[in-house]
Parts: C-alpha cells; structure tokens; sequence
C-alpha cells in the first residue's frame, strides 16, 4: 500500500504542543519513520493566524519537496483578500496547492451562497476539493446547509471525531455523491468495513490528523481491515490521488 | 511499515504478535446510544480480539453502566460464554445504592471466575469518586486488593485528577486504574503514579493524542500503563499502531500491551 495522507499539518501552532513539527523537512522525516509515501498538507497559520500568511508560509514550505500537495484557506472575499477565483487557481496550481480549507466557525463568516457563492460555483465547476474539519472551526449543521446549497461541491470531511459520527456523515454520504470522510480519528471497530460494505471504498480517505496524531494508528488498522486490497489501496491514497486528478485548477 | 523493530513487522504482516500477546484492561460491550458500533456484541469482539492478538478483555457491559434494571447480567453471561478471553469489572452505577449493595454482595460469589475488580463511571453518573456511595465497593476492593477502573478526565469535579487523587490516597490497597489517564491533564496522571505506586495509567482514548505514549514512559514509566481501547468503541489495531509508531522501545511496548497486567491479575485469576 502506498499511503497518500490526506489530512496533517505542519508548523508551530499559537499555542505550543508537546510535540511540533515546524518544517516541511521535520514533516518529511517523520512520513519516513512511518512509511508515508507523500502527504496533502496545509500549515497550521492559516488556522492560527491568518489564512494569507499560512498560505505563504506553506507554499515556501513545500516548494522543494514534490511529496508534500498543499491546501490553502480561503475566507468570504467581499473585502478583495484573496484575487478572483480564475487568478486564485491559477496561484495554487503554480504553487502546487491542490484544494482549499475553510474554519467559518473560528474565522467568523458563515460558508453559504451568500458569503462564498462566486467561489463555491467556481469550485464545483473545476471540481476542487474543499476539506473541512469537524474539530475545528466547522459544526456538523454548516456542513450540511453547506451541501444542500451547493449538492456537487467535491467536499472532504476530515477529524469527524471518535465517538461515534456515523449518523451525522453517513446520510451525507448517501446523498451527496462527491462526498468523502477521512480516517483521522475513526477509531471504530469494525468502522472502515462497514463504510466500505455500504458506500464502497471509494468514498474514504486514508487521513492521519498528523501531527496531533499518529501516523501509525490508522495505518494498521487499514493493512488490517477485513476488506480486498484493492481497496485498501483506494483508502490508502488511490482515491486521494483520484480527486486531485480530476481537479481542474 | 510504522516502524522497524522486531515487534513492528510482525505486527504489520500478520497484525498480531505471538510473543506479545495483549490483554485490554479497558472495554465495553453491547449497543450504546450515542453510536453505531458494527461489531458491538460478544462474538463479533472475540472475532476482533482474534484478529489482533488481544488474549483477554476485562470490561463492563454497556447495560450495566446504563441500564439499572438489568444491572451487570450481561457482563456475567458474556463471561461464563468465553472465560478464556473475558473478565468483568463489576459496574457500579452510585445513583442506586440498593442496587450498589446488592452488587457489592454477589461479588465474592463471582469472583474470580467472572469479576476482577469494579468499574465506575463518575463522569456519567454525575456522582463524585469521593462520594459516600461509592464506599461499599472502594472498601471491598481495598480490603481484598482488587482493581477499580475509574473513568477519568482532565478537570472533571467527578473523577479528576484532583477527586483521583483523594480516592488514591484513602483507598492504598486498590490497584487503581486511572481510565483514560485524566484524560488532557497528562502531567496531573504522572503526578499521580509517581505519588501512588497503586496508580496505574490506562491508555483507551491516549492513543489518539500525539507524544503522549513517550511522555508517560519517560515520565512515569512503561511499567505503569495498560493498554485498554474501549471496544467495541475503538480498533485495537490502531492502538498498536500507535504504540509501534511512537518513539518507545519494544521492552516499553511488551510492558504496556501485556506485562503489567499480567502483573495485576495473576494474584487475581492464577495466569
């Protein structure tokens, strides 16, 4: 299995925790020990600080290094932040930025049509991925009025938590066809099968939570779940790669 | 691969070890309301832990945690099925003390074929670990040297690490297993097994938490923590996942997976 991750961080957060990993070459050292063959990454500045300058912070950060993908933040632009979609795609492509984040909640907008509309459209359009974190900085009700307004949006669920979220992902995975979960934090016995049984193994990614968690943790539990290896290897980054493939910055 | 330690491929190729066998010191079993578990009833568990080398579980059933009525008939029946590969934590819910004692009275009748010790669940029931309702079991427990599995969380004014600390201090005999290891408040846990040689650090929901598996071995020691993942909640494998990835050595992890509670509940069970 070649492992794609789709959901880690790098970079020192505001508040310190006990194990930072600050650069990219740190990153890649600990996707080593672990046997993680490349990673879609965003910078923890974009959350802590302010998106455009964890935006740069990360582009500078993976520029020399082709395992790293990047994921910019964006925020409503009415203020003219950020340059129109056309011109924004434009700079993620040249800076090797794959898809885009958003944390409404902790960066104070609420992500509809009325906010982010014009970008939203451009996004279904060129199908580019937006990841959104349950942990941090968007509710479960945002993600679902977020998809009935816009049902094609490729949109990743990530850090949906370990206590149990089935019931809130799984009806969005039955509706809204370019809807995925990542694994960080679905600890759940038996969890990855059951998905699997039921959506097929194309609607989940292999995703750590790195570096707040391990890498390890749900890599094992993939190697070893009780499904054929063809679709580990979807989970594991096959479908990660899919989705990036198919935007169109 | 997560690692390169003997115990790390082994563990990647056939995802269980036969030299280090585990035993969770920290499950459940049976549905619960707040989430779907796919293999939450006792055969698909044992089908879990067969996969994962999981030699033995000691738990408490849902239901006697959160159903009084049918208070820990469960957990005893899931036992005398598999008495091989299940222990019971007798479930104490304090909201009911006729029922508390009651419990308390059928332990020695079940001990040690089914029960090791007791679990409470102060967070849940909203009842303090320090409260008089609890006294029958800390009591029983400390006079006979049994475990109590305590759920325990970071700040809570029911089962914190301050109240922790209280129960460990009146209760010495108890091998008290702080659930979750006050869960957040990482330097109160190895506070408290340092000040408390009968303080022991169980890891369900730890291992989720980058660099914490480290911190508590090089400040507490791997000699005082216990593997343990809430099953059916939480995938073994992923807990072994971790502690293969994490920066500890394979003494520490054979320690953590089996050792200890070997330690604990051969004076118990004879193993």
């Amino acid at each position: 299995m070649n492992f794609f991750d789709c959901n880690a961080f790098l970079g020192l957060p505001a508040l310190r925790p006990l194990a930072p990993v600050a650069t990219a070459e740190d990153f890649l050292a600990e996707m080593d020990r672990a046997g993680v063959e490349r990673a879609f990454v965003w910078h923890i500045s974009q959350y802590d600080g302010a998106p455009r300058v964890g935006n740069q912070l990360l582009a500078e950060a993976i520029a020399p290094h082709p395992r790293l993908v990047g994921c910019w933040t964006v925020l409503p632009n009415q203020a003219r932040e950020f340059p129109p979609p056309d011109e924004l795609f434009r700079q993620m492509q040249a800076a090797r930025v794959a898809a885009l984040r958003v944390f409404p909640n902790t960066h104070k907008f609420l992500l509809n049509a009325v906010s982010m509309g014009e970008l939203l459209e451009a996004m279904v359009a060129r199908r580019v991925p937006l990841f959104v974190s349950v942990k941090r900085g968007m509710a479960w009700h945002d993600v679902y009025n977020l998809l009935a307004e816009f049902p094609d949006l490729v949109c990743v669920i990530c850090d949906h938590g370990c206590w149990g979220e089935d019931r809130m992902f799984r009806p969005l995975l039955e509706r809204y066809p370019h809807v995925y979960v990542d694994t960080a934090q679905y600890l759940l016995d038996g969890g990855i099968e059951s998905l699997v049984a039921d959506y097929g193994p194309q609607r989940v990614l292999f995703g750590s939570g790195f570096p707040e968690s391990y890498f390890g943790g749900m890599m094992l539990a993939l190697k070893h779940a009780r499904i054929p290896d063809e679709a580990k290897a979807l989970i594991a980054g096959g479908n990660l790669e899919r989705i990036i493939q198919e935007a169109q910055q | 691969m997560i690692g390169i330690s003997a115990l790390a491929r082994e563990f990647w190729e056939d995802g269980k070890s036969a030299s280090c066998p585990i035993i969770d010191m920290h499950g459940h079993m049976g549905n619960f309301h707040s989430i779907y578990f796919p293999r939450g009833d006792t055969a698909a568990m044992i089908g879990t832990m067969d996969e994962c080398g999981v030699r033995m579980l000691v738990f408490s059933h849902h239901t006697a945690l959160f159903s009084p009525d049918l208070a820990n008939t469960r957990s005893v029946e899931a036992v005398r099925q598999f008495p091989d590969r299940l222990r019971a934590y007798c479930a104490i819910n304090p909201n009911y003390p006729e029922i508390v004692e009651r419990e308390v009275a059928s332990f020695d009748s079940l001990f040690p074929d089914v029960y090791v010790g007791f679990k409470f669940l102060s967070d849940y029931h909203q009842i303090p670990l320090t409260d008089d309702r609890y006294r029958p079991a800390w009591e029983y427990a400390d006079a006979l040297g049994l475990l109590v599995l305590a759920h325990t969380w970071g700040g809570s004014r029911f089962d914190g690490e301050d109240v922790a600390r209280q129960v460990a201090e009146r209760y010495p005999n108890v091998k008290f297993l702080l659930g979750h290891s006050c869960h957040g408040a990482w330097d109160a846990a190895v506070q408290l097994a340092r000040d408390f040689p009968n303080v022991y650090l169980e890891l369900t929901a730890v291992f989720d938490d980058r660099d914490i598996i480290e911190k508590f071995v090089r400040e507490a020691g791997s000699d005082r923590m216990l593997f343990g993942t809430d099953l059916p909640w939480f995938d073994p494998h992923h807990a072994v996942g971790v502690l293969l990835n994490a920066g500890i050595t394979d003494d520490d992890r054979h320690n953590i997976c089996h050792r200890n509670a070997e330690r604990l509940l051969a004076p118990l069970i004879g193993r």
